[in-house]
């Protein structure tokens, strides 16, 4: 059974990709059919399947948790105070949310070494602790768990209402819904939802790349654009994203646009089918001409994929991709599909799907350059494995 | 419109007391502790050296074959053994306790519809991989025959236990994952009900599952110097006077939760009814709870609301009472202030701490009182701290009919999930 989300007002929102940490620098370098990505920055990856990915060039900003919590942790944070503090909302305490969707631990091993060194290549735990483990910082623990951003971040701004932090690559688009719950039932007058993800480290690298779901050339000119002839697997990026919400009748005048959301699965290891993205996107869909492709760039996926929307949207809808631009971000997608649409939709200008000159036959209208537009509304796809899927609408209000 | 409510039909429980409902409910029932020496590895090293462990030394096909046979695709199990995957203990704690709830609640291909609403734990990674890939200085990780299959090799991903048991039950609704630390069980019921609720489902498999009971789970915890020093079974003694901190568990617990209604009209017997929930965050410290427990009482006050009830009608409280000297007496303050009199027990001193299930076995334990008219005990609490001022249940059960019970789970960094269950007339 299927329930249409409730929409809420988007008040605030911040993000950091690969293509920059602004929403008017990243849609305009959009705009222009920029590509992000290159050799891997994060590691030397020649080795592996996929040599390519599109980082966030910047560092986290200075922190004092720089010791206590991760990389994409920090960006995360980062962008959580900054959309709260554009949201302009004086509220604290138990009258603000806060929902992360977590994408994953990534490259948990590099302060691990200290006690792997001291292994000296032994499997056997049995000495570990005396080996290496009573030198590492008794907080060592506490760097990998999965909501440590969500605690330092509702310590930051005393967020002391509802809270829940959701794992998987749809992560962004669970949180979203978690938040949008908890504003319909008046528990929470903001909700503050942030997503962090990054899928250019080695062991997310690996497994994407032994799947088959990521590219194999050896540049980003030479990759092919999703929903075009020949695409072949997509650039592996990140990116962290914050939004902030609230009951529409509550942000009157400070209202960026309204936004719905929903998170679903079907039984696939890998990409989900065409059934469960029409699915999805019928729940969230209203009369809607204008999508933001999942852009998972396999030839097969995206006919599947242009033809669930079609099946949704009509033949005649838009198709544009931010993934084409930044690669494809986890869990951190829908925020940032979100936050691009909304900036697109006000702006009257769509960006072309990087890389495209030739859209592979199918339904749909998918851009190549960029086009104005009157379009008031825009849905949003975005993927995940294994079979997750997360599903935006955003409405100019 | 007529008020959709939650109604549990199924559980399924593994625990330190064994495989199965029946065994938590049978060791609870008796008042004892299955905490004990680890043995799934050599921690004769470690400060840490007794847990709440599952009785199963190796998690391995042969182990999941013969408990899951008929669930399987042909061959499933040895490839999941070759894969690496069932060295993830959460993994196969979680899939044992999913499949007897479905069994439980008498589940058809209808129910299979089912969205799934999970709390899991850490990404597990595995020294022995680690260290033996650990070359001149750096992680030997490279591709081809080095690459991990399903990614595995190095950590298995955090959804990996939601993902399959969504397979083996062949389920087709929404997958949830919460990974809210020690609330996320707690936390995955309260979504399931909200779900239900709200509409949004009518069937949820919901509940948690975790271990952290290997070399990098103990050793973390143990420099966090969270678990008791004592390597005693009496090592955990939640609300005592001499409570030195927790033991870790292992385990899962698994609920169908349904619409009362529907599951009514397909003949199901309920087990008792999800009336309130809240989550709250008390944005105090990373690594302490709010010290008056005000936000674990909002949590407590704000669930106790929407079950539409007054602190009065809670019978029994299922503490999150880790043992550690700061989290009991935070919580004790919050219950006492909210409550009064309430008896109060903590099952942690009898299986550990499971972590992100933690608020999924505690909640099983709570269909005690609902189902059988006995409060669980809490093992090894033998001296009253008067910084505790709760009606602690001692280690024997205590015979009471109550109608209302509401159990807590708080999650490090300080977020809290309270849930309150109802007697089913």
């Amino acid at each position: 059974m299927t329930k249409r989300p409730a929409q809420m007002a988007v008040t605030g929102f911040s993000l950091r990709t690969p293509l920059g940490d602004d929403v008017d620098t990243i849609a305009q370098r959009l705009l222009s059919g920029e590509r992000a990505g290159g050799p891997n920055p994060r590691f030397d990856a020649r080795t592996y399947p996929c040599q390519l990915a599109a980082a966030i060039a910047s560092d986290p900003k200075p922190s004092k948790h720089r010791k206590f919590i991760k990389r994409m942790g920090l960006f995360g944070m980062e962008v959580g105070v900054e959309a709260f503090n554009r949201a302009q909302r004086s509220i604290r305490g138990p009258r603000l949310g806060l929902f992360c969707g977590y994408g994953g631990l990534r490259a948990h091993w590099d302060d691990l070494m200290p006690v792997l060194e001291r292994q000296d290549g032994s499997v056997d735990a049995r000495e570990s602790w005396t080996r290496g483990f009573s030198l590492l910082h008794p907080f060592w623990m506490l760097f990998h768990l999965s909501n440590n951003a969500h605690a330092l971040l509702s310590i930051q701004l005393n967020a002391t209402g509802d809270g829940t932090t959701t794992a998987g690559s749809n992560a962004g688009a669970q949180a979203l819904q978690a938040a949008a719950a908890a504003l319909e039932v008046g528990s929470i007058d903001t909700a503050l939802v942030f997503s962090y993800d990054s899928l250019v480290e080695p062991e997310t690298m690996l497994s994407l790349g032994v799947a088959g779901a990521t590219t194999s050339e050896e540049s980003v000119e030479a990759v092919r654009a999703p929903y075009g002839p020949g695409a072949s697997g997509f650039i592996p990026s990140e990116a962290a994203a914050a939004i902030v919400l609230e009951k529409p009748e509550s942000a009157e005048g400070r209202t960026i646009a309204l936004l719905s959301a929903t998170a679903s699965a079907d039984g696939h290891d890998g990409f989900a089918d065409g059934s469960c993205l029409a699915q999805s996107l019928s729940v969230v869909a209203s009369g809607d001409s204008l999508v933001d492709g999942a852009g998972l760039a396999q030839y097969e996926l995206d006919a599947a994929e242009r033809e669930a929307i079609a099946n949704v949207l009509g033949n005649e809808a838009s198709l544009i991709s931010t993934a084409a631009s930044l690669g494809q971000m986890g869990a951190a997608t829908p925020l940032v599909q979100a936050i691009l649409l909304s900036h697109f939709l006000a702006k009257k200008t769509l960006p072309p799907i990087a890389g495209l000159t030739a859209p592979a036959a199918g339904p749909l209208r998918p851009l190549t350059s960029r086009t104005s537009t009157d379009f008031r509304s825009a849905v949003a796809l975005a993927c995940g494995m294994p079979g997750l899927v997360g599903a935006v609408r955003v409405e100019l209000p | 419109m007529s008020q959709r409510r939650a109604v549990i039909t199924g559980v399924g429980a593994v625990s330190a007391f064994g495989i199965g409902f029946a065994a938590l409910e049978k060791g609870l029932l008796a008042g004892r502790s299955a905490i004990g020496p680890i043995r799934n590895f050599d921690a004769s090293t470690f400060p840490t050296r007794v847990a709440g462990e599952v009785p199963v030394v190796q998690t391995n096909a042969a182990f999941i074959t013969d408990q899951l046979d008929v669930f399987l695709r042909s061959g499933e199990a040895d490839r999941w053994e070759r894969s690496g995957l069932l060295r993830d203990r959460k993994v196969c704690f979680g899939l044992l306790a999913a499949t007897e709830a479905f069994l439980h609640a008498g589940c058809t291909a209808e129910e299979r519809r089912a969205a799934l609403s999970l709390g899991l734990g850490l990404e597990q990674a595995f020294l022995d991989d680690l260290a033996g890939e650990y070359v001149d200085g750096r992680m030997r990780i490279g591709a081809g025959a080095e690459a991990g299959g399903e990614g595995i090799r190095f950590r298995s991903r955090v959804d990996l236990c939601a993902q399959k048991i969504r397979s083996v039950l062949r389920l087709s609704g929404r997958i949830v994952v919460h990974v809210s630390a020690c609330a996320a069980g707690g936390m995955a019921v309260a979504h399931a009900a909200a779900m239900i609720e709200r509409g949004q489902a009518d069937v949820v498999l919901c509940g948690g599952s975790d271990s952290m009971v290997n070399p990098l789970g103990v050793g973390g915890m143990s420099r966090l110097s969270a678990p008791s020093p004592r390597a005693e079974a009496s090592a955990c003694r939640p609300f005592d006077r001499r409570r030195d901190g927790l033991v870790m568990g292992e385990g899962a617990a698994v609920f169908v939760v349904e619409e009362e209604s529907r599951a009514l009209a397909r003949g199901a017997s309920p087990l008792a009814r999800i009336l309130g929930w809240a989550s709250t965050q008390d944005a105090y410290r990373a690594t302490a709870p709010r010290p008056d427990g005000s936000r674990a009482r909002a949590a407590m006050e704000r669930a106790v609301r929407r079950a539409k009830l007054q602190p009065s009608d809670i019978g029994y409280i299922n503490a999150h009472g880790t043992g550690t000297p700061l989290n009991d007496v935070a919580e004790a303050k919050a219950i006492r202030g909210l409550f009064g009199d309430v008896p109060v027990s903590s099952i942690k001193g009898a299986i550990g701490h499971l972590m992100a299930a933690a608020g999924a076995i505690e909640l099983a334990a709570c269909l005690l009182p609902l189902t059988h008219d006995v409060l669980p005990g809490t093992a090894h609490f033998e001296e009253p701290d008067p910084e505790c001022p709760v009606d602690v249940i001692g280690q024997t059960p205590r015979i009471a009919r109550v109608d209302h019970v509401l159990s807590n789970s708080f999650g490090f960094g300080g977020q809290n999930v309270s849930l309150v269950l109802g007697r089913v007339e």
